[in-house]
């Protein structure tokens, strides 16, 4: 039974592809098989994994079905985490997803064959409102927020819940968080008061997880007793926590 | 697709210090935390798993269902303590019970091998320090029992990282050409088995004894029936200690066709010698009668029970624990018999005798010099015929004894065919054959197992009654008996067009062209 989730938030620089890393090593190493697909063309999770972002045939023929998608996966230097990498033609996805019949669920269809094969399949979504989140939505069983802390993040919240309203769970959580800012502290307790669905975990703003572009590997390798890593596996915990109380969307037909 | 991984051994002389130096100087290298493992690897009897390619091992608090040629992880699940039998109804609901289920059926996993290995893990890494390549550096240590150790051969077991094909055909290489590796022919797990001295793949209850068309009959009767004779051998222990329902049952077999075969080629023995086997082998057959209806109650249970409805399936379990406390019973003293002077003379003599028939005066057995392509043709012909014969008389007046009858003809004439008619003849000629038989016996089989479950369901009542819970179960067993009256009367009207597709006028000439002179 295959979940799929993506890191998603309309915002940049939220901590979207340092989520989608870290969760799906820590996936992989409780022994899932597990399938990240960077969708950005910026390719930051193709880099810190050392693939080459490069996909054959491009995003056109991807999105249209003519790539046999599971030779354009690559395994990562961690067991049982598999890659399907950027390719700077995703800067066009967009339109290649709007000249193709069905539009908003071709990346379903894509992530279909894949499904029987890896227990969890995380999206590594680019920051917009677009025709690809259309299609991340109708894709995924649930959202994985990263916010910020910060005045308007509680709109932030609002505005995304409404967007996908029947869609995805909405599983937010506080991302890049420095404790000793008075106003985060103040952000978070209001925004938990007020969101049940807000995850209790917070990845906190720390070296570590910066160190990750320059070491190109996951913060459980770099620090593994830091707070970075152990607030992802407590972040990881409390996803699989509510996912499990859900069932999965139905498949693709 | 997956690339598999493959086992390499190291050249002799060549320590696992010294291979790793080896690759150090090769190869990029990133090395982590070595690992010590204990893998307990069981398999049934007869090693169905390894047969369907996959291996069942208990490590550190979980089973796992393996693939044995690339080591993928089928199914897993939790347990506890490794077991020293598991049956794959007692595992944990899912997918690893659901796939043993389909594998095993009712078969026991027993302990095959427990490996005790140290590992140490390596990536190769290309120019931009990925791993492309995983290396395991492996060092088995069979733990026969506690104080026999048996060390292994080191291995390398290469690991294929997705995408990087070309890059791994290029390690290999290296490895081979240049370290003067090689592959292993035996996988690990098939090295401990033989170590213990063992044989991996089990123990078979096939009869897959090679026959020439023009070999001496006797020649031919006394190696089928040799190799029968181990068959019961290698089953007896498993059938004494009740250890799964297919020892007993193959053991069983084993002595059918053995008396089938002693009557339909009688004439390649000497007759008194052979009356006292025969009085012997039937015993066989007797003592152990009693104790298989009851493992067959046993386990068809759940398939019986379900054609109750759901309301009254509860009310059976009554019966279920007589069925069990009379099984207990009648395999005490089953185990009592096969255990006895007689058993243990039968043992002895049986195959003695065998060895010897081909030096015996060739008086008295007239069927013994010829050719045995002939004489088993001409019994196979003489047994279909006396089929038709006895199933065209065959009407809906008729007795179901008489249903019976063809059965046990049908029975002769299948081992027939399965012993000395694919041996010697074309396969696309005796297989259709076979099958046409096969649905015609399914049909006469579940006419009598009705009939006998029935009967068994009488004759348990009064055992029932007195047990707490006894009426209800009473009731349902009513129900059933119903139910299964039904059953029997649908297969005695399937009868008349399987017996017809058998007797069909092709088929006939069919048999009279292949097994006739």
């Amino acid at each position: 039974m295959s979940r799929v989730l993506a890191t998603y938030n309309i915002k940049g620089g939220v901590g979207k592809t340092s989520a989608a890393v870290n969760l799906a090593y820590l996936a992989a190493r409780d022994g899932a098989a597990t399938l990240l697909w960077d969708l950005d063309p910026q390719g930051a999770s193709t880099y810190l994994f050392r693939v080459r972002p490069k996909v054959r045939g491009g995003v056109r023929k991807l999105v249209r079905r003519k790539s046999d998608v599971e030779r354009l996966i690559k395994g990562t230097d961690y067991e049982r985490l598999d890659l399907l990498p950027a390719d700077f033609s995703y800067r066009h996805m967009d339109l290649a997803l709007d000249a193709a019949k069905h539009s908003t669920d071709r990346l379903a269809r894509v992530l279909e064959p894949l499904r029987s094969e890896y227990d969890y399949i995380f999206l590594d979504c680019p920051p917009s409102i677009s025709l690809v989140s259309e299609n991340v939505f109708e894709a995924a069983d649930a959202l994985l927020v990263p916010i910020i802390p910060a005045t308007l993040s509680s709109r932030t919240f609002e505005q995304l819940e409404a967007l996908v309203a029947g869609g995805p769970q909405v599983l937010a959580f506080f991302s890049m968080v420095e404790v000793r800012k008075s106003l985060h502290r103040e952000v978070m307790a209001q925004l938990r008061a007020a969101h049940v669905t807000m995850l209790g975990a917070a990845i906190p703003s720390a070296d570590e997880v910066e160190r990750m572009g320059v070491d190109r590997a996951v913060v459980a390798e770099i620090a593994p007793a830091s707070r970075a890593a152990l607030a992802y596996e407590a972040l990881w915990w409390d996803v699989r926590r509510r996912l499990t109380a859900r069932a999965p969307r139905a498949e693709y037909p | 697709m997956k690339p598999a991984g493959t086992d390499l051994l190291l050249p002799d002389g060549m320590t696992p210090a010294a291979v790793v130096d080896a690759l150090d100087a090769r190869l990029a290298l990133r090395e982590g935390p070595p690992t010590e493992r204990d893998r307990r690897f069981y398999d049934t009897f007869d090693g169905l798993l390894r047969a369907a390619g996959l291996a069942f091992v208990y490590e550190s608090g979980r089973t796992r269902l393996l693939s044995t040629e690339d080591g993928v992880e089928w199914a897993a699940s939790a347990m506890s303590d490794p077991p020293d039998r598991a049956f794959a109804g007692e595992l944990e609901p899912g997918r690893l019970r659901d796939m043993l289920t389909e594998i095993i059926e009712v078969r026991a996993l027993l302990p095959l091998a427990r490996i005790h290995s140290r590992q140490r893990a390596f990536g190769v890494l290309d120019a931009s320090a990925k791993t492309v390549v995983r290396l395991v550096l492996d060092e088995p240590v069979v733990v026969a029992s506690p104080n026999r150790r048996l060390a292994l051969a080191p291995r390398i077991r290469i690991g294929a990282v997705r995408g990087y094909g070309k890059e791994l055909a290029g390690v290999r290489a290296r490895l081979v050409d240049d370290l003067g590796l090689r592959p292993a022919r035996r996988s690990e797990l098939d090295e401990a088995v033989f170590a213990t001295g063992a044989t991996p793949g089990g123990i078979s209850s096939k009869v897959d004894v090679a026959l020439a068309p023009d070999e001496r009959s006797d020649v031919a009767v006394a190696s089928v029936l040799r190799r029968l004779a181990e068959v019961m051998e290698a089953n007896l222990p498993g059938t004494i200690a009740d250890i799964d329902a297919e020892f007993l049952h193959d053991f069983r077999v084993a002595v059918r066709r053995s008396r089938a075969v002693t009557r339909e080629l009688k004439r390649v023995f000497p007759a008194e010698h052979l009356a006292r086997f025969r009085a012997e082998l039937r015993w066989l057959q007797q003592v152990t009668g009693p104790a298989r209806d009851l493992d067959v109650y046993v386990l068809d249970f759940d398939e019986l029970r379900s054609e109750l409805p759901e309301p009254g399936r509860s009310d059976l379990e009554p019966l279920l624990r007589l069925l069990f406390d009379r099984r207990s019973v009648a395999h005490r003293e089953m185990v009592r018999e096969l255990r006895s002077d007689r058993a243990a003379e039968l043992r002895a003599r049986w195959p003695a005798f065998l060895r010897e028939l081909v030096t015996l005066p060739a008086e008295g057995r007239p069927d013994a010099p010829r050719p045995i392509r002939e004489v088993a043709g001409e019994r196979i012909v003489k047994v279909y015929r006396r089929m038709i014969k006895m199933g065209r008389a065959i009407d809906d007046s008729s007795p179901p004894e008489s249903l019976h009858e063809l059965r046990k003809q049908g029975k002769e004439l299948r081992y027939l065919l399965e012993l000395f008619g694919l041996p010697l003849h074309p396969g696309d000629v005796v297989k259709p054959l076979v099958r046409s038989l096969k649905a015609l016996q399914d049909t006469l089989g579940r006419h009598q197992d009705r009939e006998v479950q029935i009967a068994a369901l009488r004759s348990l009542r009064d055992g029932v009654s007195s047990l707490p819970g006894g009426p209800a179960a009473l009731m349902a067993m009513g129900v059933l008996i119903e139910h299964l009256g039904g059953d029997e009367r649908a297969a005695r009207a399937e009868f008349a067009e399987r017996f017809a597709a058998f007797a069909s006028k092709d088929q006939r000439a069919l048999v009279w062209e292949t097994f006739g002179p």
